[in-house]
């Protein structure tokens, strides 16, 4: 959910109890005024009745045009006594004229005359409907919230646009952020201080983020070249043992066992400082390399070092597809996929290639699929082979990527199945 | 045949140490620098056959010196030792006047091999076969003659022989000779049947021709290019 939205959905929700209560707040105000305003006018008007009755003068007919009417009784004294002062009340009189009941207000009191006779006054005005009331306040009130919610909407969002710019600014640039690619600055232009803290905030992070992707790149091309010397003294000084020793057949198949394992160390190595100098883009050079020639020449290599597992090899497609591309990149990814291919295929079975202009596919027998999330990491190894770096297909993702192709690997009948696809455009 | 002057130009003493002792024996005459300073006073003072710089030396970079070496007009041979094995430090190198470019690690018989062909080459006597007792190699047109015969041999054949004769004399382990012929697509082959099958073929023709040289195995490991006992 959007921030804007939410925080319309948030206010749309906040609003509307406090409305409600409002809402009962103003209704009891309400009538409170207007029973005031009422009992203020009944008080005057008894007192008038009053005043008149006892200074004998004619009391106002009870239909005066005024909508107001009284009643006098005479009580004894008992009632008076136990009903003294004035009590209002709300009652349902009979309007003769209507011929219906109408809600009214009602004064009563007690008054006593010069010859000690006790009168109980009635006097009551026509009052309001409290339902109709508590009706039309509801219909206005939500007709308020409406109105209310939508200025209250349009404002926020209005607001927000405009004062939350920087923030969707920040997050375009973390969405064109790629990782070991240096970043363009913060777009950083707002005054508002708590963005300005979060551009900076995210500036930094990337760039510590960036930092430490470098240093670890050169850690690893560090960590290998540092090794090629002593690499060199171990492999140089077995050398000499074995050229200027004399060693016995026993001896001397200890020390080539140790030029063996040698050897491992200083491709692995290599490998190493390739794949590094790949993700560092060290090989801008660019020839026209025809990868069907390639693919040719190293098949025919791999035929004759395999040659005793008697493995069919065909090659299927476009007999020339000449792509702009590094040579020593080119031969590094075709070679590791045939070199796969052999490397994994049984004896007495089958490789085919095929060649398109945009498509490489080689595919060779097997028993079990690879873990296909996995295949082209470093160092995955379906199984343990001596000799064998474990990085041959990360190198070829990481060529892949290199030049934006994609790489991908399936199961199919029984077939290993790796596919290089050029991106359409 | 004149002795060859060699200087060293190395920091790593242990490398420098083998490196020196190796061509000794291969009757040289070497002399040695750990560092800037050193070289630059030797190269200053003498004259050499061929130089082996190191170009990551800790107190200045060997291209330094190799310009030096080519601002003073010497003819000395420069071949460049790094531990940078990248396109662009060879270019940079061979294009600075070096002769050649041997990254680390290298095999001594490498070296070795490296040398004579550099030093041959500067030589310039327009010949530049090798010759091994009654065995002629011609790398610029890829022919063997043997007492004046030629030897027809196929591609690998000739690779392997060229392989053996720049190196008389050390042995050859299977995996190196492999992977010098087949590069790095022979590192995991299931076994060397397929060397041996070349190096089998190779043999009978040179038994065939009467050649003074033979390719020794030395118990199964490798092989030993070494001259007949008359």
């Amino acid at each position: 959910m959007r921030l804007i939205t939410r925080i319309a959905i948030r206010l749309t929700l906040a609003l509307a109890p406090l409305m409600i209560v409002w809402a009962v707040l103003f209704y009891f105000a309400l009538i409170k005024e207007i029973n005031d305003e009422m009992d203020d006018s009944l008080e005057t008007y008894s007192e008038m009745i009053i005043v008149r009755m006892l200074s004998h003068q004619e009391l106002p007919a009870l239909n005066s045009g005024s909508n107001n009417s009284y009643s006098i009784h005479p009580v004894d004294s008992i009632y008076a006594k136990t009903h003294d002062g004035i009590v209002y009340s709300d009652i349902e009189v009979y309007i003769l004229e209507r011929e219906e009941y109408e809600p009214a207000r009602v004064l009563t009191t007690i008054f006593e005359d010069d010859e000690g006779r006790f009168y109980e006054l009635r006097v009551s005005s026509p009052s309001f409907e409290r339902d109709e009331l508590a009706a039309a306040i509801l219909r206005w009130l939500a007709l308020i919230y409406l109105i209310l919610l939508i200025i209250v909407i349009l404002t926020t969002i209005l607001v927000l646009r405009h004062n939350i710019q920087p923030l969707y600014a920040l997050l375009h640039w973390l969405d064109r952020y790629q990782p070991g690619h240096k970043p363009e600055a913060v777009p950083n232009d707002t005054n508002i201080p708590e963005f300005r803290r979060l551009n900076n905030a995210a500036q930094k992070a990337v760039e510590r983020s960036e930092h430490l992707f470098e240093q670890q790149k050169n850690f690893i091309g560090n960590a290998s070249h540092e090794l090629q010397t002593p690499l060199a003294i171990i492999g140089n000084r077995i050398e000499w043992i074995i050229d200027n020793t004399n060693p016995t057949e026993e001896q001397l198949e200890q020390l080539i066992g140790v030029n063996h394992s040698l050897a491992n160390i200083v491709k692995l190595n290599k490998t190493l400082l390739l794949l590094t100098k790949i993700d560092n883009g060290q090989f801008p050079e660019m020839n026209d390399v025809d990868i069907a020639a390639l693919i040719r020449d190293e098949v025919e290599i791999y035929g004759e070092i395999f040659e005793e597992r008697n493995i069919e090899c065909c090659i299927n497609g476009t007999e020339s597809l000449t792509i702009p591309i590094n040579r020593t990149l080119a031969v590094t990814l075709v070679g590791n996929l045939v070199r796969n291919a052999y490397i994994h295929s049984p004896e007495n079975s089958r490789i085919d290639v095929s060649i398109n202009y945009d498509k490489l596919e080689i595919s060779n027998d097997g028993d079990t699929p690879l873990d296909a999330e996995h295949v082209f990491d470093r160092f995955y190894r379906a199984t343990k082979r001596e000799g064998s770096t474990g990085l041959g297909l990360a190198l070829v993702k990481a060529i892949a990527d290199y030049y934006s192709l994609d790489v991908e690997y399936r199961f199919k009948n029984k077939k290993h199945i790796f596919t290089i696809t050029r991106p359409k455009n | 045949m004149c002795i060859m002057k060699i200087l060293i130009i190395e920091d790593e003493s242990s490398l420098r140490e083998l490196m020196q002792r190796t061509l000794q024996q291969e009757r040289y005459v070497v002399e040695t620098a750990a560092d800037f300073a050193e070289a630059e006073g030797k190269i200053a003072g003498y004259d050499y056959d061929c130089i082996l710089l190191d170009i990551m030396l800790p107190d200045g970079n060997g291209l330094k010196l190799l310009e030096q070496i080519k601002a003073m007009r010497k003819r000395d041979n420069v071949i460049i030792i790094s531990a940078r094995d990248s396109l662009e430090d060879r270019i940079a190198g061979l294009e600075q006047g070096a002769d050649d470019y041997l990254p680390k690690p290298f095999h001594l018989a490498e070296l070795v091999a490296r040398i004579r062909s550099v030093i041959r080459r500067s030589q310039g006597r327009g010949d530049m076969s090798l010759t091994i007792g009654n065995v002629r190699l011609d790398p610029s047109s890829s022919r063997v003659f043997v007492n004046d015969q030629e030897l027809e041999l196929l591609k690998k054949e000739f690779t392997i022989l060229h392989y053996f004769i720049q190196r008389p004399r050390h042995l050859i382990d299977k995996a190196v000779l492999a992977e010098a012929v087949w590069g790095d697509h022979a590192d995991q082959a299931d076994n060397f049947h397929f060397v041996y099958a070349q190096v089998k073929n190779l043999r009978r023709k040179l038994d065939a021709a009467n050649a003074s040289i033979e390719l020794k195995s030395v118990y199964g490991f490798g092989y030993k290019l070494v001259e007949r006992e008359p």
